[in-house]
């Protein structure tokens, strides 16, 4: 039904477009006088008020229906006699009801649950005729007005320039509000974790076990267990193997990263540029769980076997395996930008290092670099954001024992393969070992926020320079 | 008559396809100030960066014909280029400085040429570049602040100081002070003036009013060809040519 209705508002909308458009135009030759704003924005204003109300009214309907249908009926429900003693009951009896009207539900029906399914059908018909003859009733209502603004010649310019000023203001809002939302529900599951975990505990832990807490409540914790679980949740472990093998790609992405970047600014023709510039940035393209199984697969087994013939002990999920694969992931984020910015470096500076008899090179490294050194840090510090941040690499990759080590051969973990293991499968929500999945999010968060805040700081500052 | 530092013989300079410079035949004075004036557009600074092979930068650019330093071909495949622009200097249009300190933008050219060993002869240098460029009384406090902290004038000083660093023979100037006002014009003339007894300096400009002011010798470029060379003073006050009569007075440019 909605679809219909979002089909038969863009149709009205449309239409109305290329009518107020020739409208106004015969108004304009009938009447001889010069319009305030051209046709086609007369078009513009009768669709805009054609559309929005009513899809305005059909969103906040749709949003509502379910919410008041259910809370009728179960009211009705209940005056027949039908016994429920809290919310959850409540529901599985609305859902049997709807299930009874959709011709799916297979269980007994009594008679109480068959007098609910008829009133729900009931309910259900009156709400979508009603819909349907208030969402004509807008339409018509809207175009009318809007008719007859046009008629009178309105200033049609400015009223579509408010309206669309709106819209976009209505969609920045959508994206900052989801984005608080996501901030604050982190933020409250933390803190309900942090309830139960000392934030001293967490932060200078050196002991990560979070399966001890599994199937636990939290609300109903003892001191025994409380006492037991206190060291199970140390953050250090997962912030020294994300920082390690963050590390670990930082030394493969830099050097070579800025060094692509520098060839492609100063050495490649503007052909070899054209062609390899794309290409490396179809490496971070790659989908990051297809360069987890290369690493899980393909490197990983191969340093293994390297390291058997040298005699060395090698996890087969390592931290150097990881890091190595996921440094190349990075390669094109590093050169990509430093590229950008060794480019936005003056021709200028360049002719005055020529013109005094430096080098190529010596201009590059005593001139240029110098000269792009905080952008080349902003990209750097992009590059360790997104490498924190990664995931899939390090889940195939890695290894999931949360080892405080500093052997890159060895199996480590990192903050999101920890958090990926506490959510995949069974769990329990109040359970202190699910909610530290968030208090990890929260702290990667804050994290990436620092880094991309230093980052962006450094390039903005790059820019001024030249600007 | 003083002697002849650079010769130029039928140079041609293409552009791709577009010929930029047509059989230029210019020859330039030793410790002497040549102007260039000419619209834009018309071939005065690919000139002076023949001189100095800045045109090497520029991959689609081409010179063809005879330039000559002392008798050494410029224009030769195995001329070392670092050598040739060790001795022919080039301040440009806008004030470039590094962002570097002051100290380091001058010192930047004789550490490069292996030039002051030590720190006392570094300082040296950098001490008698600026005082060269008279902006050692304003800057000596101040060496270790960027270069880029300075006013333009003194930007443009700093890089007059920075091309003699090397100590070079030519001191090419392109358009130095379009980007200056009157004030900082006048103190870079001055300083013109004084360095012509020490270096040979082609300026080009677009200020007739400069031409005569700071040179002894002028040419006049139009659509890449040299229209008239000569005596600055013969050349603004009785001009050969139709064309540079008009251009010196204003009816075209």
């Amino acid at each position: 039904m909605n679809f219909v209705l979002l089909f038969l508002i863009t149709i009205f909308s449309l239409s109305l477009f290329f009518y107020g458009r020739s409208k106004t135009k015969s108004i304009s030759i009938e009447k001889n006088i010069r319009l305030n704003a051209l046709p086609k924005f007369y078009g513009y204003y009768l669709v805009l008020w054609c559309s929005i109300p009513a899809l305005v009214f059909l969103l906040v309907w749709s949003l509502f229906e379910p919410v008041i249908i259910k809370s009728i009926i179960i009211e009705t429900a209940a005056n027949q006699g039908a016994i429920f003693s809290d919310k959850n009951e409540a529901n599985l009896i609305y859902e049997k009801i709807k299930a009874i009207h959709l011709g799916t539900y297979f269980g007994d029906i009594d008679s109480i649950l068959k007098e609910s399914a008829l009133a729900y059908a009931k309910f259900i018909n009156l709400f979508t005729n009603s819909k349907v003859v208030l969402i004509f009733g807008i339409i018509i209502a809207s175009v009318i007005y809007s008719l007859k603004k046009i008629k009178n010649n309105n200033k049609a310019r400015d009223d579509v320039e408010v309206i669309l000023k709106g819209l976009l203001f209505v969609s920045s809002l959508i994206a900052i509000l989801t984005t608080l939302g996501i901030i604050f529900s982190l933020l409250f599951e933390s803190i309900k974790f942090f309830s139960v975990i000392n934030v001293f505990d967490y932060l200078f832990g050196t002991n990560w076990s979070p399966q001890r807490a599994f199937v636990r409540d939290a609300s109903s914790i003892t001191a025994a267990e409380f006492e037991e679980l206190k060291d199970a949740f140390g953050f250090i472990p997962l912030i020294a193997g994300t920082s390690f093998i963050a590390f670990i790609a930082m030394l493969v992405a830099v050097p070579i990263g800025l060094f692509s970047g520098i060839y492609m600014a100063e050495y490649a023709s503007i052909k070899v540029r054209r062609i390899s510039k794309p290409i490396i940035e179809i490496l971070a393209g790659i989908p990051t769980v297809v360069y987890g199984f290369f690493a899980a697969l393909t490197v990983g087994p191969f340093f293994r076997q390297v390291g058997e013939n040298l005699g060395l002990t090698v996890s087969s999920e390592s931290a150097l395996a990881a890091g190595l694969i996921m440094g190349i992931m990075i390669i094109p984020y590093v050169s990509s930008l430093s590229d950008d910015v060794i480019n936005s470096v003056p021709q200028s500076l360049r002719d005055g290092s020529y013109a005094v008899g430096a080098t190529k090179s010596e201009t590059i490294k005593q001139v240029v670099i110098p000269a792009a050194l905080p952008g080349i840090i902003g990209s750097v510090l992009l590059a360790v954001s997104r490498a924190i941040g990664e995931t899939m690499i390090v889940v195939m990759a890695a290894g999931l024992a949360a080892n405080l080590t500093i052997n890159p051969l060895e199996s480590t973990t990192t903050i999101t393969t920890q958090i990926v293991m506490i959510l995949v499968g069974d769990q329990e929500f109040d359970s202190p070992k699910t909610q530290s999945a968030f208090a990890l999010g929260l702290t990667l968060f804050i994290a990436t926020l620092i880094l991309n805040y230093i980052a962006q700081r450094a390039v903005k500052k790059y820019r001024e320079k030249y600007d | 008559m003083s002697n002849i530092k650079i010769k130029s013989k039928n140079l041609d300079v293409f552009y791709g396809d577009k010929q930029a410079l047509f059989d230029v035949n210019l020859d330039l004075n030793e410790k002497e100030v040549t102007a260039l004036i000419g619209p834009s557009g018309c071939g005065k600074s690919t000139f002076i960066r023949c001189i100095n092979r800045m045109n090497d930068v520029i991959d689609i650019c081409k010179v063809t014909g005879n330039i000559e330093m002392d008798g050494m071909d410029i224009n030769d495949k195995n001329l070392d280029v670092v050598a040739l622009r060790e001795k022919v200097g080039m301040v440009f249009q806008k004030p470039n400085p590094f962002p570097k300190s002051i100290y380091d933008n001058i010192s930047y050219g004789p550490k490069i040429h292996g030039k002051g060993e030590t720190k006392s002869e570094l300082d040296e240098i950098v001490e008698n570049s600026l005082r060269k460029s008279a902006l050692w009384e304003e800057v000596k406090d101040r060496l270790d602040e960027p270069g880029t902290s300075l006013s333009g004038g003194q930007q443009q000083r700093l890089c007059i100081a920075r091309a003699i660093s090397v100590n070079p023979e030519v001191i090419l100037m392109d358009e130095p002070c379009s980007a200056l006002d009157p004030i900082a014009t006048a103190k870079i003339e001055e300083l013109i003036d004084e360095l012509k007894k020490t270096y040979t300096i082609v300026i080009v400009t677009h200020s007739m009013a400069q031409a005569v002011r700071v040179s002894q010798k002028t040419g006049f470029f139009h659509l890449g060809k040299l229209i008239e060379v000569g005596k600055t003073e013969k050349v603004f006050k009785n001009p050969d040519n139709k064309m540079t009569q008009d251009y010196i007075t204003g009816r075209f440019g």
